[in-house]
């Protein structure tokens, strides 16, 4: 009785782009309008493409697997139901490869994206971010794969976040050492990566 | 006769002398701003007590980076369950990084269960918040965390109104929903918790700058009273930024010891063992009191809540 509310993200569903697939669940919001504005109409239809690529990827995985469940007592039932939605979606997407949802095009607009919040000014703020977010550099990252049990997430800077598309609820970047992830929640998927997307220096 | 009683006047004179002294001293040597007044220790059963108990109060406990399922953590939650039949906390509200490790069942109920069994067989809540080492799919649908099932949330308590925020993913939708409901709230008192810190003196992490640089002026905005943060292993008191009260515990189960630097702007510090802080809100004043794993008291105070952005006052014993 003590909980006041929870609301999450109405208020930006009634801005999106043409481009923006709406993704079905009582926990989700539709996917959001990308923070930045592509620069171009050639960036806008590579943004396009991407929407298209994970509303694809996310129809997928909800007609293969479902949803994630409802908040439970059993940390049992939550261990089942992750366990068998992700198998389910491997099944799926058993041929799935790197590149799929982030094309040559999408990936070289990501990495323009990425090196341009790092020469901004808060740039210097993202690197120190980075750096104290406990970064992993000895992990391969494989699509289709789960990310593995146990090992901490490298946060994700929030200015870097603002330079990139939104994504739904159910998808998140994650950065590995320097590579761009987009990660599954529910399933703990790697349902695609760029490798060296962050730029060394 | 009348020498004798007058000898015992100015011995008992000497000795108060002696001890207002020694108070002084004390809260000298770590308070902030040493005009406002501070409550009293008060031992119950031999416990260290830095709260009032006010009647009709907000009392809650604060872990951050507990979820070790090693001997540590058991002895800090031990310690915790004596202060709780004292106090008479009734929630805890959890800085991240909750459950190390592997998400197997079996470690929520070594990591978390087992531990807290005795406060949640009293109907003690927990509300937590994500950590780098946290599963947020899994830890936001475990009913215990009392996440409803989302990465952000808020709820109130009285006349406290609690942000729990995911600091490792401060997405646009985030901050959207952080601007909206801190916005919105007409609660006296405004307290946002999550895992990475925003100032911090420690030589491990360090704080997070782009975070800070998106939040804080959120939280100057909107008046946000008190932030809490993990990660670090240790615990911090920072002196006021922008008049808002910056408190760090990440040394629930952890340990970074000899962590901290010295700096102008960490007014306390403690980096030698692992600890839980406990907080009492009543009217304008918000008493807190962080207690190691062995029951010794770090240190405690009180903050007066901020009415104007320049009446920042804080007093520490």
């Amino acid at each position: 009785m003590f909980i006041w509310h929870i609301v999450r993200n109405g208020c930006l569903c009634c801005a999106f782009l043409a481009a923006v697939s709406v993704v079905g669940s009582s926990q989700t919001s539709a996917v959001a309008p990308v923070a930045v504005s592509p620069a171009s109409p050639a960036d806008a239809a590579i943004v396009k493409d991407f929407y298209a690529r994970v509303s694809n990827y996310l129809d997928l995985r909800k007609k293969e697997a479902g949803s994630s469940p409802k908040p439970t007592n059993s940390a049992v039932k939550l261990a089942e139901s992750k366990n068998e939605m992700a198998e389910k979606t491997q099944t799926a997407r058993a041929e799935a490869k790197q590149g799929d949802i982030f094309t040559p095009e999408i990936a070289a607009y990501f990495r323009k994206r990425i090196t341009a919040a790092l020469a901004g000014p808060q740039g210097a703020k993202i690197r120190s971010s980075l750096r104290h977010a406990e970064p992993l550099h000895s992990m391969d990252l494989h699509v289709n794969q789960k990310y593995p049990d146990g090992l901490p997430f490298q946060s994700v800077p929030p200015t870097l976040l603002l330079n990139l598309p939104r994504l739904p609820k159910e998808l998140e970047y994650r950065i590995v050492g320097r590579d761009l992830a987009l990660h599954d929640i529910a399933t703990n998927i790697i349902v695609d990566f760029i490798p060296g997307a962050v730029p060394s220096s | 006769m009348h020498q004798r009683v007058l000898f015992l006047i100015l011995a008992c004179a000497q000795v108060l002398g002696y001890a207002a002294q020694d108070a002084a001293r004390v809260v000298q040597s770590t308070s902030a701003a040493a005009n406002a007044s501070a409550p009293q220790p008060a031992a119950a059963n031999g416990l260290d007590i830095r709260l009032p108990l006010q009647s009709k109060s907000i009392r809650f406990a604060v872990i951050g980076d507990s979820g070790t399922g090693d001997r540590d953590q058991y002895q800090v939650a031990q310690e915790m369950e004596t202060y709780r039949q004292k106090v008479g906390f009734d929630f805890v509200i959890m800085l991240g990084d909750n459950i190390y490790g592997s998400h197997h069942p079996n470690d929520f109920t070594q990591k978390f269960e087992l531990p807290y069994k005795p406060m949640l067989d009293a109907g003690v809540k927990f509300y937590a918040a994500l950590g780098n080492h946290d599963d947020p799919n899994d830890e936001r649908l475990y009913k215990p965390f009392n996440m409803g099932g989302e990465r952000y949330y808020a709820f109130k308590k009285g006349d406290v109104a609690f942000f729990a925020l995911d600091s490792n993913y401060m997405d646009p939708n985030q901050l959207s929903w952080i601007d909206q409901n801190l916005q919105n709230t007409k609660s006296k008192w405004k307290i946002c918790y999550f895992h990475h810190p925003l100032y911090n003196e420690g030589r491990s992490h360090g704080p997070d700058l782009d975070l800070r640089t998106q939040l804080t002026p959120l939280f100057k905005r909107y008046g946000v009273n008190l932030v809490l943060s993990g990660h670090e292993h240790v615990y911090e008191r920072i002196k006021p930024q922008d008049n808002i009260y910056y408190l760090v515990l990440g040394n629930s189960a952890k340990l970074m010891s000899k962590d901290l630097k010295s700096s102008d702007q960490m007014q306390k510090g403690f980096d030698s063992d692992r600890g839980f802080m406990l907080i009492e809100i009543g009217g304008d004043k918000l008493y807190f009191q962080v207690i190691s794993r062995t029951g010794q008291t770090i240190d405690a105070g009180v903050f007066d809540r901020q009415a104007q952005p320049s009446a920042t006052s804080a007093t520490v014993h």
